[in-house]
């Protein structure tokens, strides 16, 4: 199809010169300039929104992914959608108690019904030297709802009848469900061995569970409705803050609640197992296919070689199945005991415990304000629920997200991670940052209104810029970001949303008040050090192997368009392996923490630049002459200048009769060991080739979103609609602008649940979650967001990566819901809210009294 | 006024007054009488009831097809369609009409087919995400719309979601995008990504009007 | 003894095409059975296997029992008919408007394709510890679990509690005691016509019902009077979902006007109180006055007379009054430029 030695086309040229050969340094076309108390920047220095794909042939070019067709027509098979000869059910025995021990059971009943096959328990288990750790089943219950035991059976309805049968005999234990409850002088703990979690440096570091208790005097604020500040383990600061407030011409100081809210994916967390000469295969939903298999391997104390995941399709992860979940090993461990393949359908009550969550806060901020609406001086202070299981990172993540968020010249943060008898919390898309932004954004808004100061001006001047630095010195010096076009951002998301005459508008009419929002928001975006792994066939296509985890975020394939790019092969030419760990994954990051897209790229960039080298190398071999009297275009790889050439299918060919390096009979030295090892298996199947990203990177990647929200009130019922809303973001070089478009409406949407209703209920007398449904708990429908929402992005490069691109899935999520929740306060005022979720229950009594009249401080309302 | 006992901690402020009726909540919770566990409550047992139901024989017309299957007494169509029928691209999200995930045509009418017993199906159409493409692999127009405007993140809960549309657009083959976010509400998506959804579920009604 | 969900227990179905012979198999069975229609309320009882009827008698196959059909100056609707058949029923469109928006309104669309107007008026309450399967009072047990100093009570009643402060979910319930509905049962000792209103069981009358059917007990058809064909109606419902959400509240009203003042005025609301409740006093305190914003002031504060607020639930009382002022005086429509 191409012609024989084609120049490489304008398009491709254009593209290698922006991607680059020598990698970073050279495609970086568009500098953050350092912020480090610099000024605005000239005007004629104000970097412009560039059009989508500008430059290049696949990059920013919408497309149709390889996994659509089957998700279309139904074939796309999921966990559950697999059945295997003389499969067995399994169903889980959940524990009736927040906190317990089991004294004693018996099984004799259940174990007597036909069809029941056996009963997993906890003794069942591998060791686990760390009483603390979560376990696939416990006999100390931490949560209600925490599996004790599980039943295989020849179909689910024996299983549950077996369960029926089973006697437990459970010591109930003390309990808390409230952090703030566990905190007080004399309050339970959640677990004998105290109720905070406390990070230890040397000589024996890591994070041990310690009794806290504050005194009655910390609680005196308490009933004030302000959250008491004691003790906190964990505290950082730098600048001068009392001098900051000082100076501070308006100083604000609020608490806030951030409500738990669960990750509720579509598709529970259901496993299938079997075993099969001694290996283990698998059948889960996973946000990672590569990382999964040695944490399988880890829980269940096996060789990772053993282990065979497939895992092509996942329903909705969002944090909460990083590496799958410890859960899945039940279905393993009855497969073993039973010898038969075993279902382990996992019901939605049970994802509701099992499913994770995200921490909820009880937070409060003190902030100075110069009269422009500078931050002067930031104190923050978070209590985070951590469920009870593990020590949550979303205190931590929250201050350093506030810190590069608004920039405060000085800032302390202190923190406490609770635990609690609540189900077990993960990360979720942006943990600690949605709670960060939703407790310092209300303030802002606030702090603009009685400074008379607009509200997108306000948070102009607090934003970064460039190279900014953030959170607690390391060393003596500060962490800072890659880049940011925070304050384009939010300059033309005004332009779009038309904030200016919005803002104008008349705010009531009949019983409907109207309010308009504005948040900045941000995330980490990006890891590095992952490898790449290519084959290009005898038949002159290129297969990207791809441990990626399929999450429907379409960087399965939008990572490898960067390949194909800088190989300049037609995407119809190129194929994607995912899905099955048999499938000869390289080493891959797991699909959390927005890191795939900015991490995947490099890797796939390295990969292309190592595969155009090795095919430079071949011609060279074959055809006479060195490797770099060659260039790569078409599919073909030619003489500079005119004159010989192999098509991608003739050097794929010699690539084989050649071996070694280049036929993956030997890989790269640098590559991780398991990408050596899927080099390996691909052996003789082409050229194959496998890279490590070993790019530079100065500074820590986040991306950026500024979020924008228009809300209408019933003043009469309390009830609102969100009628418009714009996230505009600055996330690097656009990939796939569709795929970017749900993930900056879809992840914007996550956080204006957060806002208008997503929540957890507890009986704190019981310790039971009583909103375990959707009509109870209210994850958001199509009717509740705008009918036509609006995005847009930047597409400014990032400077310290190959290819630009930077992560998408957690920045957008902190500005859904704290621009709503400033609509709210633009429509309504200032008196109506300290906490979120916020419903007509609120608006309507807060109204009535001028006062927020919510719980100021309580869990899980 | 209605009569009310106070069960759990004991005597407080009158019900009637909402003030003091707080301050007596915290009152409680700082006194950590909430934290008890010696209240707690245990589910009655019951013995389990096995009853003779069995399995029978019945003719179903899915996706255009007479297909003879099984079914128990009890059994919902989803899982006829999904565990005997291996017709899997309808999901269980919830199994509890919350999700839209099952959602099939019964004589081109959306259902959730988590609930609805099979043995009520007889004699009716029933039509799942399978029946939407032409013998010929050809996709359904709604199918393309998503195809054409990549539609659906994770795409647990798109059969749910053609399903629904194409029931939908059956009684209103012409809708704005505002009436077809009210056909479609019963269905949830938790990649959240409706925009797009509706993007790709308006360009299948276009398609389904050029067809 | 340990509790599992999510797996419905065996059952024998029985699948009438009759209601005579529904009736028969729903007396036989007594107490073992369970009617079920739509089976949108059932299956999560069956599913959770808290309720274990041995016999599942399916109402959905008798036709006779669905439809809506002209009969003395009104209509008769078939207890089986959809909420979607309601809803886009022209007749009910045309005359009965308040009883199409309440069922519209109802869940989401394909439950209302397979729910019952029949189901929608006697599905059971919602309160979150019943439904979990906790002891109450409702259950036969001796507790309240939602009305503690601490219980989770944002979506309990404001009024008519007893004992038990769940509330009453229906809305299709306030529109049909809005339009003078009546109800007509199959019983073992014959045909029962009531009122609307009187369907309804309370937790004072018995907290372990919540509508008239006993055992064996058919409701087969509900009747809309001619009266208030065509009336002036007003219906909303609040919930925090725009979709698939029960009410928070919700009113419903029929009045007929002479010379701007109110003649006639049929009013209810529900998710008040364990019932749906007719504010009989409201309805004879504006009689003869301008239905306008002041009368729907006044009916607003008389409305919430006597109403109670639980820990979580004032808001109720404020939003009781102002949705009865407005389903009498009306809304001000918002003119933004």
């Amino acid at each position: 199809m191409a012609e024989p030695d084609a120049k490489p086309t304008k398009e491709a040229e254009a593209a290698q010169r922006r991607l680059g050969a020598a990698g970073p340094q050279a495609s970086a076309s568009t500098s953050g300039t350092r912020a480090a108390g610099a000024l605005e920047p000239a005007p004629t220095e104000e970097p412009q929104p560039r059009p989508f794909g500008e430059g290049y042939k696949l990059i920013g070019k919408d497309y149709t992914t390889p996994d659509l067709l089957a998700k279309v027509t139904g074939k796309s098979k999921y966990a559950e959608d697999f059945r295997a000869e003389g499969m067995l059910f399994c169903k889980l025995v959940p524990s009736p108690m927040p906190h317990g021990r089991i004294r004693s059971v018996n099984l004799s009943q259940a174990l007597a019904l036909p069809g029941v096959r056996a009963i997993l328990t906890a003794d069942d288990l591998p060791p686990q030297p760390n009483p603390l750790a979560e376990r696939a089943l416990t006999n100390e219950p931490m949560f209600q709802g925490d599996p004790i035991m599980a039943v295989a059976a020849v179909d689910e309805a024996t299983a549950a009848e077996a369960i029926e049968l089973i006697e437990v005999d459970l010591e109930p234990r003390p309990f808390v469900i409230d952090p703030l409850e566990s905190l007080r002088p004399g309050g339970p703990n959640p677990h004998a061995q105290g109720n905070v979690w406390v990070r230890s440096g040397p000589p024996h570091p890591g994070i041990h569970l310690t009794p806290l208790k504050w005194t009655a005097e910390d609680f005196a604020d308490y009933d004030q409705g302000r959250l008491p500040m004691g003790h906190a383990p964990d505290e950082w600061s730098y600048g001068d803050v009392e001098a900051g407030f000082k100076s501070a011409k308006l100083v604000l100081d609020e608490s806030f609640v951030t409500p738990d809210v669960s990750h509720q994916c579509l598709e529970p967390r259901t496993a299938m197992a079997y075993w099969q000469n001694g290996k283990l295969f698998m059948h889960v939903g996973t946000q990672s296919t590569y990382q999964t298999v040695p944490a399988i391997a880890r829980w269940l104390q096996m060789d990772p070689d053993k282990v065979v995941l497939i895992s092509e399709y996942t329903g909705g992860g969002f944090g909460s199945k990083v590496t799958g979940t410890q859960v899945m090993i039940v279905a393993a461990l009855l497969a073993k005991k039973c010898q038969a393949p075993v279902m382990m359908r996992i019901s939605r009550e049970e994802e509701q415990y099992l499913g994770r969550a995200r921490p909820g806060f009880q937070g409060r901020m003190k902030i100075g304000f110069a009269a422009d609406g500078r931050i002067t001086a930031l104190d923050m202070f978070v209590v985070c629920n951590s469920g009870g299981y593990g020590s949550q990172f979303d205190s931590i993540s929250s201050g350093n997200t506030v810190s590069l968020l608004y920039q405060p010249p000085a800032m302390r943060w202190r923190g406490v991670t609770v635990m609690t008898n609540t189900p077990t919390r993960s990360a979720q898309s942006s943990p600690g940052g949605l709670q960060g932004i939703t407790i310092i954004e209300p303030i802002l808004a606030r702090a603009a209104r009685q400074l008379g100061v607009d509200q997108v001006a306000l948070r102009r001047v607090n934003a970064p810029e460039g190279k900014s630095d953030f959170g607690p010195a390391n060393h003596g010096v500060r962490p800072h970001s890659t880049s940011s076009f925070l304050k384009q951002a939010l300059d033309h998301g005004a332009e779009q949303f038309q904030w200016a005459q919005r803002a104008a508008r008349p705010k009531r009419s009949g019983t409907k008040a109207r309010g308009v929002g504005v948040s900045l928001s941000g995330f980490g975006a990006g890891s590095i050090g992952y490898d790449g792994l290519l084959v290009v066939t005898p038949a002159g296509r290129v297969r990207f192997h791809c441990g990626i985890g399929n999450l429907g975020t379409e960087s399965i394939s939008d990572v490898h368009r960067a390949a194909a790019e800088v190989l300049d092969v037609p995407w119809e030419s190129c194929d994607v392996v995912w899905g099955d760990s048999s499938r000869h994954l390289p080493y891959t990051c797991p699909s959390d923490g927005s890191q795939t897209t900015h991490a995947m790229t490099r890797a796939a960039h390295a990969v292309a630049m190592a595969c155009r080298q090795r095919l430079q190398e071949v011609a060279a071999k074959a055809l006479g002459g060195r490797p770099e009297d060659y260039e790569v275009a078409n599919q073909r790889v030619f003489r500079k200048g005119g004159g010989g050439g192999l098509s991608f299918a003739q050097a794929a060919q010699h690539a084989i009769r050649l071996g070694g390096i280049y036929d993956g009979h030997a890989a790269a030295a640098e590559v991780h060991p398991a990408t050596q090892a899927a080099a390996g298996g691909l052996a003789g199947q082409g050229l194959v080739v496998a890279a490590r990203d070993l790019y530079g990177r100065d500074g820590s990647t986040y991306s950026f979103v500024a979020s924008f929200a228009e809300v209408e009130v019933d003043v009469e019922t309390g009830k609102y609609d969100v009628i418009d809303f714009l996230a505009y973001g600055d996330v690097g070089t656009v990939m796939h602008p569709r795929a970017l478009g749900g993930q900056l409406l879809g992840r914007s949407t996550l956080g204006i649940a957060h806002a208008i209703g997503q929540k957890w209920v507890f009986d704190p007398q019981y310790g039971a979650m009583v909103a375990k449904r959707f009509y109870q708990n209210k994850p958001p429908t199509i009717l509740d967001v705008p009918v036509a929402m609006q995005w847009n992005a930047l597409n400014l490069p990032d400077p310290e990566t190959p290819v630009g691109a930077r992560g998408v899935g957690e920045p957008p999520v902190g500005g859904g819901c704290a621009a709503v929740l400033n609509a709210l306060s633009d429509a309504l005022g200032d008196e109506i809210y300290q906490r979120a979720p916020v419903n007509a229950d609120t608006i309507l009594t807060s109204l009535i009294a001028g006062r927020p009249m919510q719980h100021p401080l309580m869990a899980n309302i | 006024m209605s009569e009310r006992e106070e069960p759990g901690a004991g005597a407080g402020a009158s019900p009637a007054n909402a003030l003091t009726r707080r301050k007596f909540i915290l009152g409680v919770i700082a006194g950590g009488a909430v934290v008890s566990a010696a209240g707690y409550r245990l589910l009655a047992p019951r013995a389990p009831l096995r009853v003779a139901g069995g399995e029978r024989l019945l003719t179903l017309n899915i996706n255009g097809k007479q297909r003879r299957v099984e079914v128990a007494k009890n059994e919902r169509l989803a899982w006829t369609l999904r565990y005997k029928l291996g017709l899997t691209g309808t999901k269980l999200g919830c199994d509890r009409g919350e999700c839209g995930a099952c959602t099939v045509l019964l004589d081109d009418v959306p259902h959730y087919s988590c609930s609805v017993l099979t043995q009520t199906v007889r004699g009716r159409k029933v039509q799942t995400v399978e029946g939407l493409a032409a013998p010929d692999g050809t996709l359904h127009p709604v199918q393309q719309g998503v195809m054409d405007e990549q539609g659906f993140q994770c795409a647990f809960c798109m059969s749910g979601f053609l399903m629904a549309t194409v029931g939908y657009l059956k009684t209103n083959p012409n809708p704005t995008r505002t009436e077809l976010a009210h056909g479609i509400s019963g269905n949830l998506c938790r990649c959240q990504d409706y925009n797009k959804i509706l993007d790709a579920l308006m360009k299948g009604a276009e398609n389904m009007r050029r067809a | 003894m340990a509790v599992v969900r999510d797996v419905m227990p065996a059952f024998d179905l029985l699948q009438p095409t009759t209601a005579a012979e529904a009736q028969r198999l729903l007396q036989q069975h007594g107490a073992e059975a369970w009617a079920m229609a739509g089976g949108m309320d059932s299956f999560d009882w069956l599913k959770d296997r808290i309720k274990r009827p041995r016999v599942v008698v399916d109402l959905s196959g008798i036709a006779e029992l669905k439809g809506i059909r002209a009969s003395g100056g009104g209509v008769e609707i078939g207890a089986l008919t959809t909420l979607t058949g309601i809803a886009n029923h022209p007749a009910i469109q045309k005359d009965y408007g308040l009883l199409a928006q309440a069922a519209s309104l109802v869940a989401s669309p394909q439950i209302r394709n397979q729910g019952t107007i029949g189901g929608n008026v006697s599905q059971d309450v919602r309160c979150w510890y019943y439904r979990d399967g906790w002891p109450c009072y409702r259950a036969g047990g001796n507790l309240c679990y939602a009305d503690t100093p601490v219980g989770r009570n944002r979506e309990h009643a404001i009024l008519g509690a007893n004992r038990c402060v769940a509330v009453h979910p229906s809305d299709t319930a306030p529109a049909l005691i809005a339009l003078e509905a009546q109800f007509v049962l199959q019983t073992p000792q014959g045909e029962r016509v009531v009122e609307a209103e009187d369907y309804f069981v309370g937790p004072g009358q018995d907290i372990t019902r919540i509508n008239l059917l006993q055992p064996g007990d058919l409701l087969t058809a509900i009747r809309l009077p001619g009266t208030w064909a065509g009336a002036r109606f007003y219906f909303e419902k609040v919930r925090d979902r725009n979709v698939w959400d029960f009410p928070l509240m919700n009113v419903a009203s029929a009045m007929t006007l002479a010379g701007g003042q109110i003649e006639r005025i049929r009013l209810a609301v529900n998710a008040v109180a364990p019932q749906p409740l007719r504010l009989r006093a409201v309805e004879a305190a504006v009689r003869g006055l301008p239905a306008n914003a002041a009368t729907g002031e006044m009916a607003g504060q008389l409305a919430v007379r006597g109403a109670v607020a639980l820990q979580f639930n004032a808001y109720k009382i404020p939003l009781m009054s102002n949705l009865v002022k407005r389903a009498i005086g009306g809304v001000p429509e918002a003119t933004w430029a």
